[in-house]
């Protein structure tokens, strides 16, 4: 019996395949964690500045290499994520413009900047250029044994360090005027907190692309938040609906070939944040509905 | 030879604070020698938890030194136990009583080490001293407003400190967690400690504390709560707010009565 055309049998999974679901899981789950304290301090919007940011170093890293290198791309990603946010601090502080707005500003003209040059390299034909549209809505299928290996590496070190410095994450994120009377450096910490979603949204475009990845930052947070009253289990709930949600996004578009594996992922995690609304103990929907009655 | 003159145990020489170009408390001098429960009073904008704030490092001084115990607040932050306002945080924060109380152990135990059980002794301490054991382990946003601004002091308490700072923590707060937290200040005092406290409401202060200041952008009067809460003083602080005043007078009253 042979497969219906444009569909692979499911049995057929090789052993890269395997290698880049594990690493794209981990990115996930990674996201799904370092995402809570950009939830908990209220910053959701920052990570998706980050992230729309990132395409513009993306594209100049290839223009500068010439290659179409994973880890020197996402460098250059992570670097223009970072200078976005540099000019949303400047902006703020010295233009006086609203978070909301500056937020929206950045977001916008950093992204316009990142489409026109990536459209300008497709359309002039640079050899290898074609593929980086991928980072527009995220393409695992790509991906190589060695990328994925990076990409979880990554993420793991960025759980790593979150969860050493848990109680003063927590001290900020919950109140950072007695942390500061008490001695901490609350902004170094926030910088330091937003570098991890930075980070995160990083290595997690070649998941979900620029436009989504941040939905691997907000919406798991969110979602786990529905279930408990306690940051550790949320930040460990978080982490298994990222990962659930990366794993499905990479399942169905290595078995439906062209199809882009962000919305896939994000919708995966909008279902389980549905379900979660809805049907979590206590705080959800149904839950809350029973009680009023 | 003679010992060296006390330092004040808090003590604001020529503090000015602004807000961008726009000044909200100047020239204010004021030194506390000895441990009391000291009132910061004045009316809504004054200034009152901008002093608080300017004391702690919170807000930058446009002019003038805050000294605890002769000594900047950088040198002496574990001798200051600080209660913000309630409303500066989010109660849905998905943590316990109990989490928040043990913050205040944090400074203490410094980068990345967790509290271990003597921090949990303390934590334990601090809330059965503001009546609130038995609700330890329960989500912070589950507690009234009054129960809330317990956990804030319970929080202060598991600092160990010498100085207690004190943001309003009696608004929007019921009679019982009134009563409790006058009765936990009243034994900070007892104990040896300073604890000042910025309070909106006259008649109250006039009931609770040993002695005030009255501030609106500028100090009006410092001293004991008698000696300084005087109709010419209150005039000047609250000028024109006369039904105010009247209330005053019979708290003020009623206090030379009953003590």
């Amino acid at each position: 019996m042979t497969a219906p055309a444009g569909i692979e049998p499911l049995f057929a999974i090789s052993h890269n395949t395997l290698v880049v679901a594990c690493g794209v899981a981990a990115v996930g789950c990674g996201a799904g964690v370092i995402g809570c304290f950009g939830v908990l301090r209220k910053r959701a919007l920052v990570g998706d500045a980050a992230a729309h940011a990132t395409l513009v170093g993306v594209a100049l890293a290839f223009l500068a290499t010439g290659r179409r290198d994973l880890p020197v791309l996402l460098v250059g990603g992570f670097l223009s994520g970072l200078a976005a946010l540099g000019v949303l601090v400047l902006l703020r502080v010295c233009t006086r413009t609203r978070d909301d707005a500056a937020t929206a500003i950045v977001l916008s003209v950093s992204f316009g900047l990142g489409i026109t040059l990536v459209s300008g390299i497709t359309a002039r034909g640079i050899p290898g250029g074609a593929g980086l549209e991928q980072f527009l809505l995220g393409h695992t299928a790509a991906l190589t044994t060695a990328d994925a290996i990076l990409l979880a590496a990554v993420s793991a070190a960025a759980v790593l360090l979150l969860v050493l410095s848990l109680k003063e994450a927590t001290l900020i994120a919950f109140d950072s005027s007695f942390a500061a009377a008490t001695g901490w450096p609350v902004a170094i910490m926030d910088y330091f907190l937003v570098a991890l979603v930075a980070v995160m949204v990083v290595v997690g475009l070649p998941a979900a692309g620029a436009v989504l990845v941040t939905a691997l930052v907000v919406i798991p947070p969110v979602a786990a938040r529905q279930w408990t009253d306690r940051v550790p289990t949320m930040l460990l709930l978080s982490g298994v609906f990222g990962l659930a949600s990366a794993l499905f996004g990479v399942a169905v578009s290595a078995v439906v070939p062209r199809l882009a594996t962000g919305p896939l992922v994000v919708l995966a995690a909008a279902f389980i944040f549905a379900v979660s609304f809805v049907g979590a103990p206590e705080r959800g929907w149904w839950a809350r509905h029973r009680r009023e009655r | 030879m003679q010992p060296p003159p006390r330092e004040p145990i808090l003590e604001f020489h020529d503090v000015t604070v602004a807000y961008g170009r726009r000044p909200v408390l100047w020239n204010i001098d004021l030194a506390i020698d000895e441990p009391c429960l000291f009132g910061i009073i004045g009316p809504n904008g004054a200034g009152k938890s901008t002093l608080l704030k300017a004391a702690l490092g919170l807000v930058p001084l446009a002019g003038g030194t805050v000294r605890f115990f002769g000594q900047p607040f950088a040198e002496v932050r574990g001798r200051v136990g600080y209660v913000p306002q309630r409303e500066t945080v989010d109660w849905d924060f998905p943590v316990s009583v109990s989490d928040v109380v043990l913050m205040g152990t944090y400074a203490r135990l410094g980068w990345f080490r967790r509290p271990g059980p003597q921090e949990r002794e303390i934590a334990r301490e601090s809330l059965a001293r503001v009546g609130l054991a038995d609700v330890a382990g329960r989500q912070i946003g589950k507690l009234s407003g009054g129960q809330q601004q317990r956990v804030f002091l319970a929080r202060a308490l598991a600092q160990q400190a010498d100085v207690y700072v004190l943001d309003e923590p009696m608004a929007g707060v019921d009679a019982r967690s009134q009563d409790l937290i006058f009765g936990v200040l009243s034994e900070l005092r007892e104990a040896g400690r300073l604890v000042v406290v910025v309070h909106h409401d006259l008649p109250t202060a006039a009931q609770w504390f040993d002695r005030v200041a009255l501030i609106d952008m500028r100090l009006v009067a410092a001293g004991p709560t008698a000696a300084v809460l005087t109709p010419q003083n209150l005039e000047r602080t609250y000028a024109g707010r006369l039904d105010l005043l009247d209330e005053l007078g019979r708290a003020v009253e009623e206090r030379g009565r009953t003590s």
